[in-house]
């Protein structure tokens, strides 16, 4: 009950939500890369000033990085090294601006303040909680697979086999989640008609306004450059 | 185990088993698409691809959720995460609404537990996914001159402008039609030798 009147994050989620609205814009339009380069130190300054000083150092440097491949080191080198890498750092440039915000997004924003701004949003209630289940079992997945690879080294299994001794165990167990998760959820009353009530309360504060003046600028000067 | 509730709208039990589903369905598309990046053909055959590998949890989702909705509920749910990660575009929300209300009615039509229906529903659903290297072909200059302009490398625009012909805009809509059925008929298998003797799913024909 302690941090009751704000929910702790730097943004609110639907700022978030309005900012990745925007990337997706940027990464659309294409028009320079001086928007986007610009739109990266934005978020990235956003980072610092919310205190995770290592992230906004490893992400910029990241981008300083694949800036550097492909202005000055892929030009340069071998053919055959080049048309490997020149896609794969071409299209990780491209998705950078929404990449860094969605990442931003999910160190900062817990699922609970995401549901709770899905429902401020008037989502429909079928799909929050559908879009939950997915997201939180991302995770599952990963822990899944190196469970079964685990035991699949134990035993020698043909590697014509490996992928159906991937993919069936990996269903079982989504199965079995789906009956446990939806037994859980309906003992704590997920098919209740009722509006749900939420401990945490969003509200929009001063940085909220002010990242999407700067977001809505940016779109802005999106539009005029075109 | 597999008890399925009669009742028609979608119930909570529904809506966690649609989304731990399209959360797989998520990941095995997303390898697809990232593997799409190394070369124009991969690209192309993507939607293909797709479809051979995700006819499990497909086909499983469906014979679990037998009701209205849950297709288009699980395009929803993979159309969303696509918008966070940036490679969402109008051709593929556009692709993706048409193949999923497809999708629905095709299930409507054959009455949710059969599974030719679930076959067909399939198949749409998987043709959704076409929309993401269309714009190759409907918006052919426009996307040439955007992809020259973003310092893709000469070659891979040449390669692209040779897999621009009418030939592969029918196999990029043919693969994705072949990749169903063979998905669907693998999870057939599947269903045989693993899933009925579990109890998980019950045989429907």
């Amino acid at each position: 009950m302690h941090h009751r009147s704000r929910s702790g994050s730097f943004l609110d989620p639907r700022t978030f939500l309005l900012l990745l609205l925007i990337a997706n814009v940027i990464t659309f339009s294409q028009i320079s890369l001086w928007i986007e380069m610009g739109w990266i130190v934005f978020v990235d300054s956003m980072i610092l000033l919310s205190g995770k000083y290592k992230m906004a150092v490893k992400w910029i440097l990241l981008f300083c990085i694949l800036l550097l491949l492909q202005y000055i080191v892929l030009p340069a080198s071998p053919e055959i090294i080049a048309t490997i890498f020149v896609i794969l750092v071409n299209y990780s440039i491209r998705m950078f601006p929404c990449l860094l915000i969605g990442s931003f997004m999910m160190r900062e924003i817990s699922l609970r303040q995401f549901v709770l701004a899905m429902r401020k949003l008037h989502f429909s209630e079928k799909l929050i909680i559908s879009l939950s289940v997915t997201i939180r079992y991302f995770p599952a997945i990963k822990e899944e697979i190196y469970h079964t690879k685990d035991a699949m080294s134990l035993r020698k299994i043909k590697s014509s086999k490996k992928l159906e001794a991937m993919l069936v165990p990996l269903m079982m167990s989504a199965a079995a989640t789906a009956e446990e998760l939806s037994a859980a959820a309906v003992t704590r009353g997920i098919e209740n008609p009722i509006k749900k009530t939420s401990l945490l309360t969003l509200k929009l504060n001063f940085n909220d306004y002010a990242c999407c003046v700067i977001g809505c600028l940016f779109l802005v000067g999106t539009f005029i450059l075109k | 185990m597999s008890q399925i509730s009669n009742s028609s709208s979608l119930k909570g039990k529904d809506l966690i088993t649609i989304g731990i589903f399209s959360s797989i369905y998520f990941v095995i598309n997303f390898i697809f698409m990232l593997l799409g990046g190394l070369h124009p053909i991969m690209w192309i055959l993507m939607p293909g691809f797709i479809a051979l590998f995700t006819g499990l949890p497909f086909m499983l989702m469906c014979s679990k959720v037998p009701k209205m909705g849950a297709i288009l509920l699980m395009g929803v749910i993979t159309g969303l995460i696509y918008f966070i990660t940036g490679m969402f575009t109008v051709v593929i929300l556009i692709t993706f609404v048409i193949a999923c209300v497809l999708g629905e009615v095709a299930r409507f039509i054959s009455g949710y537990y059969s599974v030719k229906g679930n076959i067909v529903a399939f198949i749409f659903f998987s043709l959704g996914m076409t929309g993401s290297p269309l714009p190759i072909w409907i918006m052919h200059e426009k996307f040439m001159a955007q992809i020259s302009g973003q310092g893709m490398p000469d070659s891979y625009i040449k390669s692209l402008e040779r897999l621009s012909s009418p030939v592969m805009l029918l196999i990029l809509f043919f693969a994705p039609i072949i990749g169903a059925v063979l998905g669907a008929w693998i999870s057939k298998r599947l269903f045989h030798k693993h899933f009925e003797k579990a109890g998980m799913v019950t045989n429907a024909s």
